[in-house]
């Protein structure tokens, strides 16, 4: 053999054998891997153990690997939670945090998710919005960690808003709440209008800040202000809103109505007061036509300085601060025939029931949800603290612009409907009965009685989906 | 000496026998082993094992044990059938247990380690090479310059094994061999190398009576191994796996329990029921615990409803369909005038072909991301030009809501797609015209025939075949149609009033959105034999039709 032919495949066996045993040493590098699963190799605690049982001094402290993710919207919000795991990195003793940014809503963040869990590849701890929480604990998913909670000295469930730890707690074994706890919620988020101030002002209709301050901001004077502001031209938009379930729900709860009964085990979307918010709403696109058309993402046209009044959530705060050309701020939602109301929009923290570490992942989900860590967050405007801490809600108010932040928390305090899963059923096929149903009535495609005569007949049968 | 050593170790042909009468030992040894671990399967493996997988093992097991006999057999009887399974059983154990080592030695994801480690010890892989010119470059090198030249090769292949992490991966390694299942893998390793290396010699195969054409066919196995096994594990396994799905309601989780056809029942339940008169509602005559509406017809001036256990089927069923009419004649067509014009002898041409292609080869995220905006109803550009046109004519804007409204939201997904698959039709069509001899048109110019009647006497039938083609890969493209609508329509895929829910992405919901693994696969397979009977039909037509043409 050549001897020039003879070295060359001695260093091709050399390379390919480096390859497959530095391969072979999966965990073995100075850095963990992403995808490697957390391991050590000492004992660790069953969850249902007292925390108190820590190993005895003299064995050596294994480094615990604990992977956690969470959906972020943009890179600022990766960086944040990157700084905030390095951050806890550093206190918490023993365990080496990695943190893994999830896709956003558009990259189909929970079905990645959901195939990691079966394939049994997830994180530790992860974020799930609160629509999914029934379906991740009903089938096993994730940890109760009420044992731990209760052990943990500080503790308390009345530390977060009530709405979302309803269903956090919530046993779906007794049907009561209090019994169990399926994770700590990250944040919270409410409904406001995002104003164009200077459409509003072209148009000369009253300002619905000081509306609200004078309590007169409702149903009617809206419609005052969105049919103003439409009235600048064919191309402005005094309303607009986005196609999911949070927009047109407000409508429905601040009529009176719901989408469910008051015990969430059937659907009352038929309800007179249910059908009175959704017609009011039909005739903002049908009648009045002073909307963006339903089903069009109104952000775009809002950012471009076309709509008056744009309902969305807290998050769509980064995307207004750094796109909007015009002056803006917001109001919350107008008071409807049964009063004030909004939505309380959450996620949680929640951990992999195959975490070999529950006690330390117990632990993450605390430092992730302290004052402080949400104080962090919330700087970036994305979304407010979930700890019922006036400390917290203080800070968030500093988070400017919009200038009246305030708006967010009175729909926090002005009678809020939790999002919630369906502890009696099964949240997505709910949505995908109602949400073409509700489609076709705003677009005018369906009468608001032939919607009532049909759509408890079919929404209903996501109560007996196993 | 050496005779004498001869005569210990006996003759080569002794020597032969004696490793066939040991492979005839390891196969009993496999089958017995085979019979262990099909009991400890069902006697004492884990409760909670999924029946499924024990049901496989048995199989797994079961066809082993019964190959390792009837091979240990054979090569008893020195038969050649033994040879033959004795080799394929043991390199099929060889990579069996190859793969998992490294798999429980967490070999493939420790190629990330690798990959963390590799840029700071590839220079002194370069060193190694450097060591490697030293010692051959030139005529004839000294061999002092020879014993530098590998001094500093061995130096710099020591300093990157070290560097890429050889030292904590042969503690890893060790590590991982002190699981004895991990070691009984690694162990295994050795006799079934053995036993192909034994088997497969030319004594051994002599001694057995192979054949030339039985080593032949031995080595057309072995080089049609690796993408038979890969096709037997990553393409029929899983669609056999699928298939089994569809008869359970696994929910990608937990154990699955056999619902039989179940699934396919509730996807293809329709019902009938006479209406009163055409505006009785649907819940007067259907049982709605079962049943929702799904469309109304009238016949012989009485009216009726079809109910469907499952409507939203039905619905992505007719979606696919619609976009199936729409899309292959609006990306075929067009293609073949594209193709025609691109065919002609003009300067430039090249550049055109290579611009029609662009779509196809663009990522469909970025496409869909992009024409998502240009259907905006409020600031999109279709609709801006749409509006200067009608005011530039004085006639009404229509504001078309491309993406919000149903009657047209699947039209935008199907102007979306079949913008994208013109290119890569067109380039087909333009190889079919090319292979279509010149003389041909020469002939008929001569007899008098005009562009037109050349088109559709001669380009259209020769390009019978290439027509085929076509016709048939982009109606099993449409019928499969996801991505695009998936990101076109952002976060409501399913469109306004389900107008854009197609097949693939009702499966998808069902298995990855909702837990519904067992029913997403049943619409898969349903799926399938509607994209089958779709291509069957169209080969019948072909066949009728016959490829060559009398011109």
């Amino acid at each position: 053999m050549n001897p020039l032919r003879k070295y060359l495949y001695v260093m091709l066996v050399l390379l390919l054998t480096a390859v497959f045993m530095v391969a072979c040493s999966g965990s073995g590098s100075d850095e963990p891997a992403a995808e490697e699963p957390a391991e050590t190799e000492a004992e660790e605690p069953a969850a249902e153990e007292p925390m108190e049982e820590e190993p005895a001094a003299e064995e050596p402290m294994e480094e615990v690997i604990l992977r956690w993710r969470t959906r972020p919207d943009n890179q600022a919000e990766i960086d944040v939670y990157q700084s905030v795991s390095d951050e806890l990195n550093a206190k918490m003793e023993g365990v080496t945090l990695v943190y893994e940014p999830g896709g956003s809503e558009s990259s189909s963040y929970q079905d990645v998710l959901r195939t990691e869990l079966a394939a049994g590849t997830a994180p530790d701890v992860f974020w799930i919005p609160g629509t999914d929480v029934a379906d991740f604990a009903t089938r096993g998913l994730i940890l109760d960690m009420r044992a731990m909670a209760d052990a943990t000295e500080g503790y308390s469930d009345e530390n977060f808003y009530p709405g979302p730890m309803y269903h956090l707690t919530f046993n779906p074994e007794s049907a009561m709440s209090g019994e169990a706890l399926w994770g700590l919620p990250r944040d919270v988020s409410t409904f406001a209008l995002y104003l164009n101030l200077d459409l509003l002002a072209e148009s000369g209709a009253p300002d619905p800040r000081e509306l609200a301050a004078n309590g007169e901001w409702n149903w009617d004077t809206f419609l005052e202000v969105a049919q103003a502001i439409d009235a600048l031209g064919d191309d402005i938009y005094g309303y607009g809103q986005n196609a999911w379930w949070g927009p047109y729900g407000y409508w429905i709860n601040a009529a009176g109505g719901g989408f469910f009964n008051e015990d969430r085990t059937a659907c009352a979307l038929d309800t007179a007061e249910s059908l009175a918010g959704l017609e009011f709403e039909s005739r903002i696109y049908n009648e009045f036509d002073v909307a963006v058309p339903y089903g069009e993402d109104s952000e775009p046209p809002f950012l471009a300085g076309k709509v008056g009044m744009f309902q969305n959530g807290r998050w769509a705060t980064p995307g207004a601060r750094s796109s909007a050309n015009f002056n803006w701020d917001v109001v919350e939602l107008p008071d409807g025939p049964a009063g004030p109301s909004n939505w309380l929009f959450w996620g949680a923290y929640v951990v992999n029931a195959n975490t070999e570490h529950p006690e330390e992942a117990w632990q993450l989900v605390q430092e992730l949800t302290t004052a402080e860590t949400q104080g962090k967050i919330s700087a970036l405007g994305a979304n407010i603290p979930s700890r019922v801490s006036q400390e917290a809600l203080d800070a968030f108010l500093t988070f400017t612009p919009p200038d009246n932040n305030q708006a967010f928390l009175n729909g926090l305090a002005r009678n809020p409907a939790t999002e919630g899963p369906l502890w009696a059923g099964s949240w997505p096929e709910y949505d995908a009965v109602m949400g073409p149903a509700v489609t076709a009535v705003l677009n005018g495609d369906q009468s608001i009685d032939d919607f009532a005569a049909t759509i408890c007949d079919e929404a209903n049968k996501a109560f007996t989906q196993e | 000496m050496a005779a004498a050593i001869a005569s210990e170790k006996g003759t080569p042909e002794q020597q032969v026998r004696r490793w066939i009468q040991t492979a005839v030992g390891w196969h009993t040894l496999l089958a017995i082993g085979g019979m262990a671990g099909l009991a400890w399967v069902w006697l004492a493996g884990n409760g909670e094992t999924a029946v499924t997988f024990k049901l496989l093992a048995t199989v797994l097991l079961l066809g082993g044990t019964a190959v390792s006999a009837i091979a240990a057999f054979d090569l008893y009887r020195l038969r050649h059938r033994g040879r033959f399974l004795s080799l394929a059983l043991n390199y099929l154990l060889f990579l069996l247990c190859f793969f998992a080592v490294i798999h429980r030695a967490d070999g493939f994801i420790g190629f990330n380690t690798l990959a963390n480690n590799f840029g700071r010890a590839l220079p002194f892989l370069f060193l190694a090479f450097i060591g490697l010119l030293i010692g051959n470059l030139g005529a004839a090198p000294g061999p002092t310059r020879q014993l530098a030249g590998r001094i500093v090769m061995a130096l710099g292949g020591v300093a990157f094994l070290i560097l890429a992490g050889l030292a904590t991966a042969v503690r890893a390694l060790f590590v991982a061999l002190t699981d004895p299942l991990t070691l009984l893998l690694a162990v295994t390793l050795i006799p079934s190398a053995l036993f192909i290396w034994a088997i497969w010699r030319q004594p051994a195969a002599s001694l057995l009576g192979a054949k030339n054409a039985d080593n032949e066919m031995l080595i057309g196995w072995a080089f049609l191994s690796p993408n038979l096994l890969g096709f037997l594990i990553f393409i029929a396994g899983p669609l056999l796996f699928s298939l089994y799905v569809s008869f359970t309601n696994w929910d990608a989780f937990g154990n699955a329990d056999w619902v039989g056809l179940r699934n396919y029942g509730r996807a293809l339940n329709l019902t009938l029921a006479p209406l009163a008169d055409a505006a009785q509602r649907a819940n007067e005559v259907l049982d709605i615990t079962v049943y929702d509406e799904l469309t109304r017809l009238t016949f012989l001036g009485r009216s009726y409803v079809i109910g469907a256990e499952d409507k939203l089927f039905w619905l992505a069923l007719g979606n696919t369909l619609k976009f199936v009419l729409l899309a292959v004649p609006l990306s075929v067509v067009p293609a073949l005038l594209l193709a025609n014009l691109l065919n002609s002898k003009v300067p430039g041409m090249k550049f055109f072909r290579a611009v029609y292609f662009l779509p196809s080869v663009a990522a469909v995220v970025g496409i869909a991301l992009v024409w998502q905006l240009f259907f905006n109803a409020s600031i999109g550009y279709i609709n801006y030009f749409i509006s200067q046109i009608t005011t530039f004519l004085g006639i009404a804007d229509p504001q078309i809501r491309w993406l919000s409204e149903s009657s047209t939201a699947l039209l935008a997904v199907v102007i979306m797609a079949a913008w994208q698959w013109i290119g890569f039709n067109t380039v087909l069509f333009l190889a079919g015209l090319q292979s279509i001899p010149r003389e041909l048109y020469e002939a008929a110019t001569v007899d008098g025939a005009g562009s037109g009647r050349q088109f559709t006497h001669i380009t259209i039938p020769l390009l019978a075949p290439t027509t085929f083609f076509v016709l048939v890969t982009t109606t099993i493209q449409s019928m499969q149609i996801f991505e695009h609508i998936f990101i076109v329509m952002g976060t409501n895929p399913a469109g306004p009033g389900n107008s854009t829910l197609t097949l693939v992405l009702y499966l998808y919901q069902k298995g990855f959105q909702r837990f519904e693994q067992g029913y997403a696969s049943s619409i898969a397979w349903i799926l399938f034999a509607i994209i089958f009977a779709a291509t069957l039909f169209q080969v019948q037509r072909q066949r009728m039709s016959g490829s060559g043409y009398d011109v």
